[in-house]
């Protein structure tokens, strides 16, 4: 089957090929791999069961979009831009790095003075080293569908950074990594983190528009946490109206390691975010939760696989949302539980208000269980506000429009609770509260 | 815990004694394959009108371009076609003589289910005109029904003498074209029951196809078709407890159910068809389509069903909740093990406004045994205020045996208020210490715990089964423990 969009990423690849990063080395035989797999395969669309309700094959078609330049000059954002989530985080003391249609850009970053056994670089800059090596070259276990769109970024990633934290150190500050788009265009971005023996890390993650309509972000991020370490993640995704965001993060587990990764969709035209966290060593722990507000149009897929393939360990899914206008939203969440992974715990669980007519959610969260002594539990719920709260706000003279709002942020701020940083929460909670009328954030320096 | 192993086993052992069942009916057997000409040779056999065979043709040129579905997880191996029979009359001389003949092993289980003498009989296959006196029974039955104004009758009859009453209902709830063994059970369908219960009458008795003689030998390609009309309402029992044992392998029936306004129809299950050895050879391949249309306002659609046999049980009996206020319930129960594998669950596609559904289904996978459940709910936009409840809890009993759950949640109305909730675990050590200590032995104390996970779909099945299938989920485990 030909599929034309494919092929124009293909001939993206074809032209770029001797300037993309590891052009000269080993990576260039992996991205010849992947190119013949996309061309295989094609892009993902609605027949594949794990693409239900997603046609990203459909959607880039239609989108046509062509490769974003490299940014001239400076980054201006609206304020209608630092009303949204790219203000988000700035008043936390943080290391910085800032990429711009898909590429870094070193005026706005600042990544200097990192503590002793903490290499944060382009990921570029580090291909020859082994662990970058191995996370790039990782396969996981079970191929999903899901996954293949990896294949993409695999062949055109262009820029990204790459974190690695040595055995037993802890990172003081969080690791702030901002994606704007400043031009139209589509961007291939790939983050890899690599933890040791009891390191500790927090990143943080924002996406948000920086004048650009009409763009596409690809990104994928590698995560590998080693024995007893700890990885805090917090993604904040406030794209423009138009955009389509693939975000991919795939993340192996060793032993008693823990990774507590919050997503918050706030903005966005069609996204799709797919979390793959594999088991290595026993008794992980896995949080992967999120928050999402959706209007106008807006399509968000949330996709995440949690494989248990060794004995004890813990994971813990809770995704809850809001959809108005003609938004849709949608949750496919899968617990797996291999033979001989016993005493595994999976929780998993959605929830969802419809606010408008026209808005939809599909929800499938599964369970695929081969060992007994297993506590495995999901569930789902979709409704819209509940008539007696909100008569009761009405009640006590608090106008319609306030009282939605209040019980809506009550409804995500359960999710926002998950969100593992202290000060970063609060933030989330307060964009959350001025999401009916987006002007109460104040639009101080941003970045 | 060897406790559900043991069951089946048992159960498979028992089958595996093949006498008392014949296995020499070459004659009457249709040519191998299938062709135009084996569709014809079936109608034609059945002394079908003009119409039902082009019905029959038209699935079968559908049939022959569609594509084995693929997306359910069972596997098993390529099933030929075109090697398989598709069409065989029962013969009345071929049983054994009496219950002396009959293995007594396979005995000794109906007398656990606690089946009665005669019935034992006629699951065992004695030739029911020599000893059993059903004519009497079946005679009051059926004046009873005529009183009424029921029409129940093997649906090759209705064919001939309700043509009008056919050629409206059937394939309007599946059509021809649904699915790969729809359009197969549309083109070669054997024989099935037909139900047309009159406005406004409550059927007098459980309808059960254990009373139509002539169900022997028809179980492969069923059909079966139910309609309801205004303000009626009727029970239908389908299958039995006791373990059946079938020549075909592949079993693909479809049965279709229609209430009018304020109608009711109650279909309930028991499914105990031959699960292949322990290695999971031979075995029943049951594909069902099963569906039922709430076509009037206030009407209701309830299935209950017990699966135990069968080595692949593909099904999902559904609701297509269309009139405002209908009500479409699926309770289940699947126990399998050995090597047996169940995908099963319901569609519930809400339609009309007010409409409600509600799921419970209970999985006990034991052995090295697979279990789904893959169920969708499906609100449309114009769907007012539908609520639906569902619960699909599953139980492991053994380091083999797997469980998965596979639920579609589509919402598209914000006036609906959807719950959905699943678990897995497996029998608690505290329930069983609890049990145990107040002298309840281990493998009583495993059954109780089964029953009472089962306990809300058990309520659901009529009297006469509840109590059978009761035993059944209780013989399923013995020997499970220890």
């Amino acid at each position: 089957m030909t599929d034309a969009t494919a092929q124009s990423f293909i001939d993206t690849f074809e032209r770029e090929r001797a300037s993309l990063p590891g052009a000269d080395g080993w990576l260039a035989a992996r991205r010849e791999a992947a190119v013949r797999e996309l061309a295989d395969a094609g892009l993902p669309h609605r027949r594949l069961e794990d693409w239900k309700y997603t046609d990203l094959r459909d959607v880039l078609e239609k989108a046509a979009f062509t490769p974003a330049p490299v940014h001239q000059g400076a980054v201006f954002l609206s304020e209608e831009d630092t009303r949204n989530g790219a203000a988000l985080f700035h008043a936390i003391d943080r290391y910085k790095i800032v990429f711009v249609n898909g590429r870094l850009n070193r005026a706005l970053s600042d990544m200097e003075d990192l503590p002793e056994g903490v290499v944060l670089k382009p990921f570029a800059d580090v291909l020859g080293e082994a662990w970058t090596k191995a996370l790039i070259e990782r396969r996981f276990e079970i191929n999903w569908q899901a996954q293949s769109v990896s294949a993409l970024n695999m062949a055109l990633m262009a820029d990204g950074v790459a974190l690695h934290v040595e055995e037993g150190v802890t990172l003081d500050k969080p690791v702030h990594l901002i994606f704007l788009a400043a031009d139209d265009g589509a961007s291939h971005m790939r983050t890899l983190v690599r933890l040791e023996k009891q390191a500790q890390a927090t990143v943080f993650e924002t996406h948000a528009s920086a004048g650009a309509a009409h763009y596409f972000v690809d990104l994928v991020t590698e995560v590998s946490l080693g024995v007893g370490a700890t990885l805090n993640h917090i993604k904040l995704q406030d794209e423009a109206e138009d955009a389509v965001h693939l975000a991919t993060m795939r993340a192996a587990l060793a032993d008693e390691a823990k990774l507590d990764s919050f997503t918050m969709i706030a903005g966005g035209g069609v996204s799709r975010g797919q979390t793959f966290v594999e088991f290595e060593g026993r008794a992980a722990e896995a949080h992967v939760n999120g928050a999402y507000a959706l209007r106008g149009k807006q399509h968000a897929d949330q996709f995440c696989v949690v494989d248990h393939a060794v004995p004890e360990c813990n994971s813990h899914t809770h995704f809850k949302g809001v959809l108005d206008d003609e938004s849709q939203g949608i949750f496919q969440g899968k617990v797996v539980v291999r033979p001989d992974a016993q005493q595994t715990d999976g929780r998993q669980m959605t929830n969802a208000l419809l606010l408008s007519r026209d808005a939809s959610i599909n929800a499938k969260p599964e369970l695929e269980i081969y060992a007994d002594d297993v506590q495995c539990a999901h569930g789902s719920t979709i409704g819209e506000l509940d008539k007696d709260a909100l008569f009761y706000l009405r009640s006590r003279g608090i106008d319609e429009m306030t009282a939605r709002q209040l019980l809506i942020s009550a409804f995500l701020d359960e999710a926002l609770d998950y969100a593992p940083h202290e000060e970063a929460r609060a933030e989330l909670k307060a964009l959350v509260a001025g999401w009916f009328e987006a002007g109460n954030l104040s639009a101080e320096d941003i970045l | 815990m060897a406790a559900v192993k043991e069951t089946v086993e048992t159960v498979g052992e028992v089958e595996k004694y093949k006498y008392g069942f014949s296995t020499e009916i070459e004659s009457e057997k249709a040519p191998i394959g299938l062709t135009e000409d084996t569709v014809r040779y079936i109608s034609a056999k059945k002394n079908e009108p003009e119409w039902m065979l082009e019905w029959r043709l038209e699935a079968f040129r559908r049939w022959k371009n569609m594509e084995e579905p693929t997306w359910a997880k069972v596997f098993y191996p390529t099933m030929d076609y075109q090697n398989a029979y598709y069409y065989s009359a029962p013969k009345q001389t071929a049983g054994p003589e009496s219950l002396d003949e009959v293995d007594p092993k396979l005995l000794e289980t109906y007398e656990k289910l606690g089946i009665p003498l005669e019935e034992q009989k006629m699951l065992a296959g004695v030739a029911v005109d020599a000893v059993f006196d059903s004519v009497s029974v079946v005679t009051t039955f059926k004046e009873k029904l005529k009183e009424a104004g029921v029409i129940f009758c093997p649906i090759s009859e209705a064919i001939r003498d309700y043509p009008d009453l056919v050629k409206k209902y059937l394939g309007s709830v599946v059509p021809v074209t649904d699915n790969f063994f729809a359009t197969l059970n549309s083109a070669v369908f054997s024989d099935g029951s037909f139900v047309y219960i009159p406005k406004g009458v409550r059927c007098p008795m459980e309808l059960s196809t254990y009373f139509r003689i002539n169900e022997k030998q028809t179980g492969q390609f069923e059909r079966t078709l139910i309609i309801a009309e205004e303000g009626s309402y009727v029970s239908y029992l389908e299958g039995c407890t006791a373990p059946q044992r079938d020549e075909n392998q592949l079993h693909a029936a479809v049965v279709e159910l229609v209430t009018m306004d304020d109608a009711e129809i109650k279909y309930s299950t028991v499914q105990n068809w031959y699960p292949g050895d322990e290695n999971g050879k031979g075995g029943i391949y049951n594909f069902v389509t099963k569906r039922g249309d709430c076509r009037g306002k206030n009407s209701k659609i309830s299935w209950t069903q017990v699966e135990t046999g069968s080595a692949i049980t593909w099904k999902y009996p559904s609701c297509i909740l269309r009139g405002d206020n209908s009500r479409g319930e699926f309770y289940s129960i699947a126990i399998s093990n050995t090597k047996q594998q169940v995908d099963s669950g319901t569609k519930m596609i809400h339609l009309g406004k007010n409409t409600s559904s509600r799921i419970v289904s209970k999985g006990i996978s034991a052995g090295g045994s697979s279990n789904t459940y893959r169920g969708l709910v499906s609100v449309h936009k114009k769907a007012e205020n539908v609520r639906n409840f569902t619960q699909c809890d599953s139980l492991l009993i053994g380091d083999k045996c797997s469980a998965h759950t596979v639920p579609y949640i589509e919402a598209k109305n914000p006036t609906a208020i959807l719950e959905h909730e699943a678990t897995t675990s497996k029998i608690s050590d505290e329930q069983l210490f609890y049990c145990m200590q107040r002298g309840v032995p281990e493998e009583e104390a495993v059954a109780l715990i089964v029953n009472g996970f089962c306990r809300d779909v058990l309520q659901q099945l009529p009297m006469e089964f509840a109590v059978e299938a009761q035993k059944l989920v209780g013989i399923s485990l013995e020997g499970s423990v220890g």
